[in-house]
C-alpha cells in the first residue's frame, strides 16, 4: 500500500529503536553461545560410550559440583549481563517528559487512532506527523478498551488504557513513513487498527500543521456544494467532524482534511476514490463489525459526496 | 499362604459391576485414566482449533474465518490447552502414578478425587457448550477487562463461570495430592526419598492452592460486574482496568509453572531410567523444583511491562524474573550430568526427553530475554512471544507428556507401544513443531502482532506464516501417529511385563496393569531408587508370605509420619460412592442456572449440592477408625490446606480493596458517602468472634469423648452465627440507603467482602449443626469432624475481624 513502510523491530529509525534492536543482536549472540554449550554437553553425553555395570549404578559419584558450576554459575553470569543491559537501555527507551518538545495526544478507539495536537487544536486520525530529530511526547489513553500503540521502528509499544494516561517518545532520526499497529487485543477488528507515523523535516512539518489547523475548505462549486449537503443531510455528521461545518460528531475519525491522508479505515485500505466509494457503501464488508453502517446512495449522490470528500485537503 | 492373602485382597478391593463402577468408582487408577482420556480429547479439540487458525493465517487476507469466528477459536484454543488439556493431563498421570510411586493404595481422599474428575468434566463440557451455541469466549484466555467486562452476550460468562467451576476441581485435586504425599508414603520413604515426579506434583499442588484463588476472585469480580452491575474494572465508576491484569497474572504466572513443573518431574523420572543411574544432585533438583514454584509468585508484573508502570517496580520484577534462570539451570545441568555419567539408551520415551531439552533450552533463552524490559516492551504481544511460549509450553510440557505416554502406557495397559513407529512419531513431532513455531520468532521481530485474524500482503509476513502452517500440519500428523500407536498397542502391543525399562520407582514393582489394591503388601523403602534395591523387593515377597503389611480388611493403606515416613497407623479408606458424581452434577446444575440467568435453577443446584454433601458425610456406610486426638490425620491436613486457599481468596479481595483505594482518583470512600458508624459493625464482629469460645469448648470436649457437651457447644456456636447473620443483614439494609454495590467501586468491594464472609459463616453454621447431630446420633469418630469444623470456624472469625479492621478502622482518604 504505502511502499517502503514496514514495522520491523530490526530496522530502527530512532535512538530508542536502535537501542532495542542492539539488545536483540547482543542477546541473540549470547543465546547462541549458551545453546551451543548445552547442546554440546548433551550430545557428548548421548554419544560417548561407557562401560558401567548395572551393579555400579548406585555408587556413581554424585556430580553435584558440575551442576552447581554450570547450573548456578552460568545462569548467574547471564543474569548479571542481562540486568546491566536492562538498566542501561531502560532510560533510552522510556519517556523522559522534560525532553519532549512537542506533545501529541493519541486516543485508542475501537478501531482507529484519534490524534490531536493540543498546541494547535489539529485533529486527525490514524496518522501522526512528527518533525524529524525532535523528541515528541506522545500522550496516550483510550476511550473504550485497552489498545497498545506500537510503531516498532520508532520505539517500544505503550498500552492505551481507559482512565489512565501513558507516554512514549517518538524521536525519528530519518524522514520517512513508519507503520504502526495496535498490539493489544481489542475485539473484532484488532487486526485492522494500524496507523502511519510520518516523520518530516521541520519546515515541511510546520507547513503540514498549518494546513491541518485551517478549517475545511469551503465547497468551490455547485457539485462540491451538493456533496457537502449530502454529507450534512445524512447520518454522517453524528459521528464525524468537519471543522467549519455543522458536522461535529466525535465517535468516528475527523474528516476535516481526509483527502490529505495516506489511508482509510485505520490503514486498512488506500485512500483512493474507488476504495472510499466502496467503504462508504459497505464498510461492513471491508472491516466487519466496525461502527459505521452501510449507506444507500444513488450513483450521482455518491459521486458528489466523493468529489466533496476529495476536496478536503 | 500368599495365594490366600492375595485372594483376601482381591475380595476387599473388588470393583462393583461395570455400571456401578462407571458412576461410583473411587479407584485412583480408573480416575487417572478418565483424566488422561478426557484431557486427550480436549487436546485434539484444541489442536483442531489451532489447525483452523493456522489455515486462516497461511497467507495474507485469507477469508476462511470471520473475525468473530477467529476470535472465538483462538480464545478456545488457549483456554482448552491451558485449562482443559495440560493441567488435567498431568493430573491424570499424577492420579495414576503418585499413589503407586509412593507405595500407597489410593489417594488420601478417594471420593474427593472422584469429585475432582467429575467437576473437571462438568466444567469442560460447560465451557465447550458455548461453542455449540456459537457464543464461545472471544477475548482470549487472558480475557482482559474492560473488553471482557463490558461486552454483551454469554460468551465471557462461559469463561468467568467456567473457570470458577473448574477451580473447584483443581483446588480439590491439589489438596488431595498434597495430603496423599505427606501422609500416605510407604514406610521408610522419608520426604528426601520421595520420587522427583512426586516432588514436582507437590510443588505444583502448592502453587495451585495459592494461585487459583486469585483467578477465582478475578472471575468473581468479573461476573459480579457483568451480571449484577458491580464496578471493579471501569474507570468511570472508580474501578481500574489493570486490576484484572494484576489478579490474572498473580494466578497466571504461577500457572505457567503449574503446567511446567509436573512435566519437569516426568523428565527427572525418565532420564535416570534411560541413563541407568540415579539422577545427579537429587537434592538440588528437589530444591530447584520447589524454588521455581515459589519464585513463580513474584514475577507476575513481567506480563505487564507495556502498561506504563513505574520503572522502579518494573526493574524489581525484571530482576525477580531473571532469578528463575537459576533453578532452571540447575535442573537442565542435573539432567545433562546424569546423561553424561550414565549409559543412555535411546528408546522413544528418552528421544522425546532429548527433544524436550533442545526445545526447552531455546524457549528458556528467549524467555529470559523478556526480563530485559525494553526488549519485552518491543516484542510482547507480537508473534515472538507466541513462539517463545510454545517453545516453553509445547516444548516444556507436551514433549514430556508424549514421553510419559511412551514410558507409562505399558504400565497402564500392560502392552508396549511400537518402537519403530515411536521413532517416526518423534521426528514428525520434533520437525513439525520447530517448523511451526521457529518462524514465529522472526515474524514477531518483523512486527506481526498476535491475535490478528488476518494481515496485509505488503508486510513480508506471508512466507513465514506459510511455513508455520505447513509445520502445524506436520506436527498434527506426528500426533496422529502417536494416537495410532497407542490404539495399536492396546489391541496388539507386545506384553510389557512388570518392569520393561528396568526403572527405579515403585510403580514398576507391581504388575502391569496393577491390581486394584496396587501392591499385595505395602512396600518398604530404603533409598531414592526403591525398585533398584533388590533386597527390599525380595523382602516384599517374603512379607506377603507372612501376611505382613497386608491390610486386607477393606480399603486399607498406611499413614506414615509427614517427614520421616515412619509407620503411624492403618488408614481405612472409603469405597465406591456415587455422591461425588451427584455433588458434581449439582454444581453443574448451579452453574447452568447462573449462565442461563435463572436463579431458580441455580438455587436448585445449591440445595442438591447440600443434600449430596450430607449424603457423602452420612457415616453409616463407613466405619471410620478411631483416631488419636493428638495425631494430625489426613482430614486435618485437608482442612488446613482448604483454609490456606480460602485465606488467599480473602487476602486477594482485601488487597483489591486497598488497590482500589490507592488508585481512587478522589476521596475514599467517594464523595457523598459518609464514614459508616463503627459501633454496630464492632458489636457484630464481637458477637461472631465470641462464638469461637463455644467452638473451642466443643473441640476440647470431642477430644475427651464428652459427646453431650460437644453437641451443645456446637449448637450454641451455630446460634451465635445465626444471630450474627441477622445483625449483618440489618446493617447492610441500613447502609444500602446511603450507597449500593452498583454505585461505585467502593460499594462494590464493600458488599463483596461482607457478602462472601456471610456465605462462609452460613457454611460454618451448617457444618456445626451437622457435627452436633453426628456426634449425638452416630459415632465417636466424629471427633475429627469436630476438630476440622473448629479450625474452619476460627478461620472464618479471623476473617471477620480482618474485614472489620479493613472496612471501618484502617485509614481512608
Amino acid at each position: 500500500m504505502i511502499q517502503g513502510t514496514g514495522q520491523s523491530t530490526l530496522s530502527p529509525h530512532s535512538g530508542a529503536a536502535s537501542t532495542i534492536s542492539s539488545l536483540w543482536w547482543v542477546m541473540l549472540v549470547g543465546a547462541a553461545i549458551v545453546f551451543t554449550i548445552v547442546l554440546a554437553l548433551l550430545f557428548i553425553g548421548l554419544l560417548r560410550r561407557r562401560s558401567v555395570g548395572p551393579g555400579d549404578r548406585t555408587r556413581l559419584r554424585p556430580g553435584t559440583t558440575f551442576v552447581i558450576a554450570l547450573g548456578v554459575a552460568l545462569p548467574a553470569v547471564v543474569i548479571v549481563c542481562l540486568f546491566v543491559l536492562t538498566v542501561d537501555a531502560l532510560p533510552k527507551t522510556s519517556p523522559n517528559l522534560t525532553k519532549g518538545q512537542l506533545r501529541i495526544d493519541v486516543v485508542g478507539r475501537e478501531w482507529f487512532w484519534d490524534v490531536t495536537y493540543p498546541s494547535t487544536g489539529v485533529r486527525t486520525a490514524n496518522e501522526i506527523h512528527i518533525p524529524v530529530g525532535v523528541p515528541v511526547d506522545i500522550r496516550v489513553t483510550s476511550a473504550d478498551v485497552i489498545h497498545s500503540l506500537w510503531v516498532p521502528e520508532l520505539n517500544r509499544k505503550i498500552d492505551t488504557i481507559p482512565g489512565r494516561t501513558n507516554h512514549v517518545i517518538f524521536d525519528a532520526r530519518n524522514a520517512g513513513i513508519y507503520r504502526g499497529q495496535c498490539a493489544e487485543f481489542c475485539g473484532l477488528q484488532h487486526a485492522h487498527m494500524a496507523l502511519y507515523v510520518v516523520a518530516q523535516p521541520r519546515a515541511e512539518f510546520d507547513h503540514w500543521l498549518a494546513l491541518e489547523a485551517a478549517a475545511a475548505p469551503q465547497p468551490a462549486n455547485a457539485d462540491l456544494e451538493r456533496g457537502q449537503q449530502i454529507l450534512l443531510g445524512s447520518d454522517c455528521e453524528y459521528c464525524h467532524r468537519i471543522a467549519g461545518t455543522n458536522a461535529t460528531g466525535t465517535l468516528g475519525p475527523d474528516l476535516t482534511h481526509i483527502a490529505s491522508r495516506l489511508s482509510l479505515a485505520a490503514a486498512t485500505i488506500p485512500n483512493s476514490r474507488g476504495y472510499l466509494a466502496g467503504w462508504i457503501l459497505d464498510p461492513q464488508n471491508i472491516k466487519p463489525g466496525n461502527k459505521m453502517p452501510a449507506t444507500n446512495l444513488s450513483g450521482p449522490d455518491l459521486q458528489a459526496l466523493l468529489d466533496y470528500l476529495g476536496s478536503l485537503r | 499362604m500368599a495365594a490366600t492373602n492375595v485372594e483376601r485382597l482381591q475380595r476387599a478391593w473388588a470393583e462393583p459391576g461395570p455400571f456401578v463402577s462407571a458412576i461410583a468408582t473411587v479407584d485412583h487408577k480408573r480416575i487417572g485414566i478418565r483424566y488422561l482420556i478426557t484431557a486427550a480429547v480436549f487436546f485434539v479439540l484444541g489442536g483442531l482449533e489451532a489447525l483452523t487458525l493456522r489455515t486462516q493465517l497461511a497467507g495474507p487476507n485469507e477469508q476462511l474465518l470471520s473475525p468473530e469466528a477467529y476470535n472465538q477459536l483462538f480464545s478456545m484454543h488457549g483456554i482448552t490447552m491451558i485449562f482443559l488439556f495440560v493441567t488435567p493431563m498431568l493430573s491424570g498421570f499424577g492420579n495414576y502414578f503418585v499413589p503407586l510411586m509412593i507405595g500407597a493404595r489410593d489417594m488420601a481422599f478417594p471420593r474427593l478425587n472422584a469429585l475432582s474428575y467429575w467437576v473437571f468434566l462438568g466444567s469442560g463440557l460447560f465451557i465447550y457448550s458455548s461453542l455449540l451455541i456459537g457464543s464461545a469466549p472471544d477475548d482470549g484466555w487472558f480475557n482482559y477487562a474492560p473488553l471482557s467486562s463490558m461486552s454483551h452476550g454469554a460468551n465471557i460468562d462461559f469463561y468467568g463461570l467456567g473457570l470458577i467451576f473448574l477451580g473447584i476441581s483443581s483446588t480439590a485435586g491439589a489438596v488431595n495430592f498434597i495430603v496423599t504425599m505427606i501422609r500416605l508414603r510407604a514406610p521408610g520413604m522419608s520426604l528426601n526419598r520421595m520420587p522427583l515426579f512426586c516432588w514436582a506434583v507437590l510443588a505444583t499442588s502448592l502453587s495451585i492452592v495459592f494461585a487459583v484463588p486469585s483467578l477465582t476472585a478475578d472471575c468473581l469480580l468479573l461476573e459480579l460486574s457483568r451480571k449484577w452491575g458491580f464496578h471493579f474494572f471501569d474507570s468511570a465508576h472508580g474501578g481500574d482496568a489493570l486490576l484484572w491484569q494484576h489478579l490474572f497474572w498473580i494466578f497466571g504466572h504461577p500457572d505457567v509453572y503449574i503446567i511446567f513443573l509436573p512435566a519437569v518431574g516426568i523428565v527427572s523420572t525418565i532420564i535416570p531410567v534411560f541413563s541407568q543411574r540415579p539422577i545427579v544432585a537429587h537434592h538440588l533438583v528437589v530444591l530447584a523444583t520447589m524454588a521455581t514454584g515459589f519464585l513463580g509468585f513474584g514475577v507476575w508484573v513481567h506480563h505487564m511491562f507495556a502498561v506504563g508502570l513505574p520503572q522502579v517496580s518494573m526493574t524489581f520484577f525484571a530482576a525477580a524474573s531473571m532469578v528463575i534462570a537459576i533453578p532452571s539451570g540447575i535442573q537442565i545441568f542435573a539432567w545433562i550430568a546424569t546423561i553424561i555419567r550414565g549409559q543412555p539408551v535411546l528408546k522413544t520415551p528418552f528421544l522425546f526427553i532429548v527433544g524436550f531439552i533442545v526445545v526447552f533450552v531455546i524457549g528458556g533463552l528467549s524467555g529470559v530475554m523478556f526480563a530485559v524490559i525494553p526488549f519485552d516492551q518491543q516484542v510482547t504481544d507480537s508473534y515472538f512471544v507466541v513462539a517463545h511460549f510454545h517453545y516453553v509450553l509445547f516444548g516444556g510440557a507436551v514433549f514430556p507428556i508424549f514421553a510419559a505416554i511412551y514410558y507409562w502406557l505399558p504400565k497402564i495397559t500392560g502392552r508396549m507401544l511400537s518402537e519403530r513407529v515411536g521413532v517416526w512419531s518423534f521426528w514428525l513431532v520434533f520437525l513439525g513443531f520447530n517448523l511451526a513455531f521457529f518462524p514465529m520468532h522472526i515474524s514477531g521481530l518483523l512486527g506481526m502482532p498476535r491475535r490478528v485474524y488476518t494481515y496485509p500482503d505488503h508486510m513480508g509476513w506471508g512466507l513465514l506464516n506459510l511455513l508455520s502452517t505447513i509445520g502445524a500440519f506436520v506436527l498434527a500428523f506426528g500426533i496422529l501417529v502417536i494416537i495410532a500407536n497407542v490404539v495399536w498397542s492396546i489391541a496388539r502391543g507386545a506384553p510389557a511385563g512388570d518392569d520393561p525399562w528396568g526403572a527405579n520407582t515403585l510403580e514398576w514393582a507391581t504388575t502391569s496393569p496393577p491390581p486394584n489394591y496396587n501392591f499385595a503388601t505395602i512396600p518398604v523403602v530404603r533409598s531414592t531408587d526403591p525398585n533398584w534395591d533388590r533386597a527390599e523387593r525380595t523382602g516384599d515377597d517374603q512379607r506377603l508370605q507372612a501376611g505382613e503389611l497386608l491390610l486386607a480388611d477393606g480399603h486399607e493403606t498406611v499413614e506414615t509420619s509427614e517427614v520421616e515416613g515412619v509407620l503411624e497407623r492403618v488408614l481405612r479408606m472409603p469405597e465406591d460412592s456415587a455422591w461425588p458424581l451427584l455433588l458434581g452434577g449439582s454444581l453443574a446444575v448451579c452453574f447452568a442456572g447462573l449462565i442461563a440467568s435463572s436463579n431458580l435453577v441455580a438455587w436448585f443446584g445449591v440445595v442438591f449440592a447440600a443434600l449430596a454433601l450430607a449424603g457423602w458425610h452420612f457415616p453409616l456406610s463407613l466405619s471410620e477408625p478411631v483416631v488419636m486426638p493428638d495425631a494430625r490425620p489426613s482430614g486435618w491436613w485437608g482442612m488446613v490446606l482448604l483454609i490456606a486457599t480460602e485465606a488467599t481468596l480473602f487476602a486477594v479481595l482485601i488487597a483489591t480493596y486497598y488497590y482500589l483505594q490507592f488508585e481512587a482518583p478522589r476521596s475514599w470512600p467517594p464523595p457523598g458517602i459518609g464514614d459508616p458508624s463503627m459501633l454496630k459493625p464492632f458489636l457484630a464482629t464481637a458477637l461472631i468472634a465470641a462464638s469461637s469460645i463455644p467452638i473451642a469448648i466443643a473441640v476440647r470436649a470431642a477430644g475427651r469423648s464428652q459427646l453431650r457437651t460437644t453437641s451443645v457447644a456446637l449448637l450454641l456456636a451455630a446460634l451465635f452465627g445465626v444471630a450474627f447473620l441477622i445483625f449483618q443483614h440489618a446493617l447492610v439494609d441500613s447502609s444500602l440507603g446511603s450507597f449500593g454495590p452498583r454505585d461505585n467501586a467502593y460499594g462494590s468491594i464493600y458488599y463483596t467482602l461482607i457478602g462472601l464472609h456471610a456465605v462462609h459463616v452460613a457454611i460454618g453454621i451448617l457444618l456445626a449443626t451437622w457435627g452436633a447431630l453426628r456426634v449425638t446420633r452416630f459415632d465417636r469418630a466424629a471427633a475429627v469432624t469436630v476438630r476440622v469444623t473448629g479450625l474452619y470456624w476460627h478461620f472464618v472469625n479471623v476473617v471477620a475481624v480482618l474485614i472489620f479492621l479493613v472496612l471501618y478502622v484502617s485509614p481512608r482518604g
